[in-house]
């Protein structure tokens, strides 16, 4: 997996906005959906690169961790639900403007509806939905979890006023 | 067959993988249906194919590894509805997260999975194996998933795995002019019954009607989101407090071990003395001076003022370390960071276009053991080990290739 050449400028842009080099700024790429039909394989992919000094299309790569964490974070939850608000903005956009040209026949503007219609079903069918149910199950998950651990906070109290 | 699975489960189940520190288990729950694709061709007429589709809604992770089985794969089945509950006839696969492993079952997981398969009494149960893997500079890191369908005859046998995407999101189905038409009568029909589509101020009604849908459904999400959020708040912070106290009851154990020790040194040091002047004068005798005196003058019994406020082991890493703020997982052996010469993972200048590349054998190899799963569960058994520590891992006792169990050399 290679950024292409526009990852590196745009990435190269950027970095050299301020016209000092910033240290700290790096580009994460994630590469998803590749499957490998004939032995039935999917990937997941992320690779952390840096663009270097001297040309924009020059890049090497950084090393990236993940760092464990048991909780999932508030950004992290912003950005979740976020995405199928975006992708809503996009269709309106969209729409809105095929929608202002008037020299469209009612055919053609039914057509177009039907098409932003069918496209906000695929967006929620496709995102809203299994977030929604991901985020439900997760609810769950969180309140059987305290529930034990507040039973083994109890228990813990209780051993160490023991001691 | 086939299955499919959404992201967001998808993205859960390697959240949790992510999150440990070793080989991750747990269960599959959604449900199995059929759908029926009609096809013609010139050959026939029309023909239907039934295909079974397996949904994955849901997982449930174990806590730890052999928390429903033991060493020899023999599955508890107590402690498998202890962890199922009431979930158990949702089941319909479970799931296994290595590192730096081949696509393959291993021998104890296909034990496993036939003893599964007769327990939950489920002829078609799945089993996903995920696999990371990272390039030598840990630059480039790359999950991979495999789904089986084990049946009586073949282990190796596997079914696609779709994650379900938006496809092609570039809006070009909108069409931006209209195809020129003359015909007065067809201008006239389509003014006349169109107009039926659009409100009074020329938006379609089902526009609108699809947004409200859209917007209910979001601010659902939104109030769910802010519900699981504090959720993970309060986990988090109840996490913490069990943490401390489990701090708190090992620091004072440990204490309460290390003042037993003393009483005992000091014990066995009174016992010992020599002295006549002992029974002649207790009240000055060395056993009472010993007993009483302070343990800070006592050569012999002083310990390090800050021993015991030091963690049990140590989290810091050298003041050079390049990774001092993000803590590197620990890696299995045959991890990139352990030299591997049949992964070939790395080139070694940077570059990483190729050596992710894998094939599969698609052969089954019922001796090719899973060692990650020995190795991350000697890591989780033990105290974690600091970065230098993990990458020297050695094997633990295990059968090897002659039959004889025996610990590796050097380990």
């Amino acid at each position: 997996m290679q950024p292409s050449k526009l990852d590196t400028a745009n990435s190269s842009r950027v970095q050299w906005d301020s016209g000092d080099l910033d240290q700290g700024f790096v580009g994460l790429i994630f590469s998803c959906f590749i499957e490998d039909k004939h032995i039935k394989t999917g990937r997941v992919l992320y690779q952390s690169v840096q663009a270097q000094k001297g040309s924009e299309y020059e890049w090497i790569e950084i090393p990236i961790h993940v760092v464990p964490h048991e909780a999932i974070g508030n950004v992290c939850l912003v950005s979740a639900v976020d995405l199928p608000r975006f992708l809503c903005q996009e269709e309106q956009d969209t729409y809105r403007r095929i929608h202002s040209l008037t020299h469209l026949d009612p055919i053609t503007k039914i057509h177009n509806g039907s098409v932003f219609t069918t496209n906000l079903c695929s967006q929620m069918s496709a995102i809203s939905g299994p977030l929604l149910q991901w985020l439900e199950d997760r609810l769950e998950q969180n309140n059987r979890n305290i529930i034990e651990h507040q039973k083994d906070k109890e228990q813990l109290t209780q051993e160490l006023a023991s001691l | 067959m086939a299955a499919s699975m959404s992201g967001y489960t998808f993205s859960s189940v390697c959240y949790h993988s992510a999150n440990s520190n070793s080989d991750h288990e747990g269960f599959l729950l959604g449900e199995v249906r059929q759908e029926e694709t009609l096809s013609i061709s010139d050959s026939h007429i029309s023909s239907s194919e039934f295909l079974n589709v397996i949904e994955v809604h849901n997982h449930k992770p174990c806590a730890q590894l052999f928390s429903f089985y033991d060493y020899a794969g023999n599955v508890n089945e107590e402690n498998l509805n202890s962890i199922l509950k009431d979930r158990r006839q949702n089941v319909i696969g479970w799931y296994r997260f290595r590192r730096n492993t081949q696509q393959q079952m291993s021998f104890r997981e296909q034990v496993i999975h036939k003893q599964l398969t007769h327990i939950l009494g489920i002829p078609d149960l799945v089993f996903l194996l995920f696999s990371f893997i990272s390039t030598a500079n840990s630059s480039t890191h790359a999950l991979e998933y495999v789904l089986f369908r084990p049946n009586r005859s073949r282990y190796n046998q596997r079914i696609s795995l779709s994650i379900p995407n938006l496809g092609n999101t570039s809006q070009q189905e909108y069409k931006v002019s209209s195809v020129p038409n003359t015909s007065k009568n067809y201008a006239s029909v389509i003014k006349e019954h169109g107009a039926e589509f659009f409100d009074k101020d020329g938006v379609m009604k089902d526009i609108r009607t699809i947004f409200q849908v859209y917007s209910a459904l979001q601010e659902r999400v939104q109030a769910v989101c802010w519900e699981v959020d504090e959720s993970e708040r309060v986990r988090e912070k109840i996490q913490e407090e069990v943490n401390k106290l489990k701090e708190e009851i090992t620091l004072r154990k440990h204490n309460t071990a290390e003042e037993e020790r003393r009483l005992q040194e000091a014990t066995n040091t009174a016992v010992t003395l020599p002295d006549d002047s002992a029974l002649s004068d207790p009240l000055h005798s060395p056993l009472m001076q010993v007993v009483h005196s302070d343990p800070s003058v006592e050569p012999s019994l002083e310990r390090p003022v800050n021993s015991l406020s030091q963690p049990l082991y140590s989290t810091t890493l050298p003041p050079d370390s390049p990774s001092a703020i993000l803590l590197p997982r620990p890696q299995a052996v045959g991890s990139p960071g352990h030299p591997s010469p049949s992964l070939g993972l790395g080139n070694g200048d940077g570059s990483s276009s190729d050596s992710l590349n894998r094939q599969a054998t698609g052969q089954e190899d019922q001796d090719d053991e899973d060692s990650s799963e020995y190795e991350n569960v000697v890591s989780d058994q033990v105290q974690p080990p600091s970065v230098t520590e993990a990458v020297t891992l050695g094997r633990p006792a295990t059968l090897w290739p002659d039959g004889d169990a025996h610990s590796p050399p050097g380990s």
